[in-house]
């Protein structure tokens, strides 16, 4: 059903009437049921603050009928103000004693909101206006980056690139580490550190040299979480050259040692 | 005319890509006197609106911004090979134009208005970021409040809310609209 109302709305965005249905297509021209009251309304020059129920029921539901079947995902909205129409219809029929007062109109819930919707769509006329005025304003922010032919490549990595590599490399030290030599602990504090201060001193790293580089497969891991943990907090960027390739690991310019601000449970 | 304050009024414009705003630029000068500041922005703006100008110094979102003018905007699409911008959907800029009169105000609420489910309309638009939740409502399903931001200003080319198309150009708009079909 919500795939249905963003398909609609999909095709509103485009500016295209959806389906081949002739039907369809004279209801996607208007932005609700509001929008077609409003468009009676204006057909048939009607004064907005006396409108005649029967008259515009009788011309709502033929628009309505004009259909075999009713899609409801699509169309409740129509049929709920056809009830409404409907539903003041019937009370205007009723006998009264009196003259009927401008606030017990039972038109009145219809007509306030169809003034209000009248009011939101003048509105957009004026912001439509804008809008056009200043899309011919260019600012420096809508300005694409400047392409550099060697940025062209660079994919800046998730966490499943990541993960890949991660149990990739996880294998490989598998494979090399057959005897562990205990008795060193590193927590991923010390690792953050190390990390940044290699990142400071060369500008990036190849993180799979890095990876391979430790001593053993414990402190490889800690290596690894503490990637995962600078990128979150948004000191370094991962960036993969191109796909398959090897994962290089930068400083973000922007931000100065975020790493030590970060309450890090120890190891 | 203080010339030096003018030229570093150009530079921090020229140099912020988001509107600069009063507050920032007492904030990097110091102490400039008021009038002095007012007067030096108002000469460095009427030196761009000159004609031998293509960029201009605009008042947007609260603060100051350099753009093109609207007259070279063919110019600037060559450059960039962009045919033309997209702008918003019928849908969106309702659905945008009641949050901007209403707000603060719930995704229950705008759909009321609009005789329409705009669940959709207020993703994109969250999105586009001319729309930020500001909080949840203290009502049955702590519904979520939204606002408009100041993309949304820049977005329209509007200072403040107060620019907001006003009841009377509203009301001019309807009364034209009413002669045109009677």
């Amino acid at each position: 059903m919500d795939q249905d109302i963003r398909e609609y709305q999909a095709q509103n965005e485009c500016g295209q009437p959806g389906r081949n249905d002739g039907y369809q297509v004279k209801l996607e021209i208007f932005e609700g049921p509001l929008d077609l009251l409003l468009f009676l309304i204006r057909k048939k020059k009607i004064d907005i603050h006396d409108i005649p129920i029967a008259v515009i029921t009788r011309d709502y539901l033929e628009y309505l009928e004009k259909k075999d079947q009713i899609n409801l995902d699509r169309e409740a909205e129509f049929l709920f103000i056809a009830a409404l129409l409907i539903y003041i219809k019937s009370q205007m029929l009723l006998p009264r004693e009196q003259e009927v007062l401008a606030e017990d109109d039972p038109r009145k819930i219809l007509v306030d909101r169809l003034l209000e919707y009248q009011k939101v769509k003048a509105a957009c006329s004026i912001l439509r206006e804008k809008e056009e005025n200043e899309l011919l304003q260019w600012k420096r922010t809508f300005m694409p980056p400047i392409s550099r032919p060697d940025d062209l490549d660079l994919l800046e990595v998730n966490l499943f690139d990541l993960a890949e590599t991660f149990f990739l490399l996880m294998k490989r030290k598998e494979r090399e580490n057959l005897q562990v030599i205990k008795g060193k602990d590193i927590t991923i504090e010390e690792k953050l550190k190390e990390i940044v201060s290699l990142l400071q001193k060369n500008g990036s790293m190849d993180f799979l040299d890095y990876f391979s580089s430790q001593e053993t497969l414990e402190e490889a891991l800690v290596a690894f979480f503490g990637l995962l943990e600078l990128i979150k907090n948004r000191t370094v960027v991962a960036v993969q050259e191109q796909l398959f390739q090897t994962i290089r690991v930068w400083l973000r310019k922007d931000r100065h040692h975020h790493h030590s601000a970060h309450g890090l449970s120890h190891e | 005319m203080n010339n030096q304050l003018k030229a570093i009024l150009e530079v921090l414009i020229f140099i912020s890509q988001e509107p600069l705003t009063l507050g920032k630029i007492k904030e990097v000068l110091g102490e400039v006197p008021e009038e002095e500041l007012q007067a030096a922005l108002k000469s460095l703006q009427t030196d761009y609106a000159s004609d031998e100008r293509g960029i201009q110094i605009i008042q947007t979102a609260g603060g100051y911004l350099f753009s093109t003018k609207s007259d070279h905007d063919q110019w600037v699409r060559r450059l960039l090979q962009i045919e033309k911008k997209s702008r918003l959907s019928s849908a969106s800029l309702e659905t945008l134009s009641i949050i901007a009169y209403h707000q603060p105000i719930t995704q229950a609420e705008v759909s009321a208005i609009r005789g329409v489910d705009s669940t959709y309309c207020l993703k994109t638009l969250l999105q586009k970021k001319l729309i930020k939740i500001v909080g949840r409502k203290k009502a049955p399903g702590n519904p979520l409040i939204y606002r408009t931001s100041d993309k949304f200003l820049q977005y329209f080319g509007l200072n403040s809310l107060e620019d907001l198309p006003r009841e009377e150009e509203i009301a001019k708009i309807l009364e034209e609209e009413n002669q045109s079909i009677s």
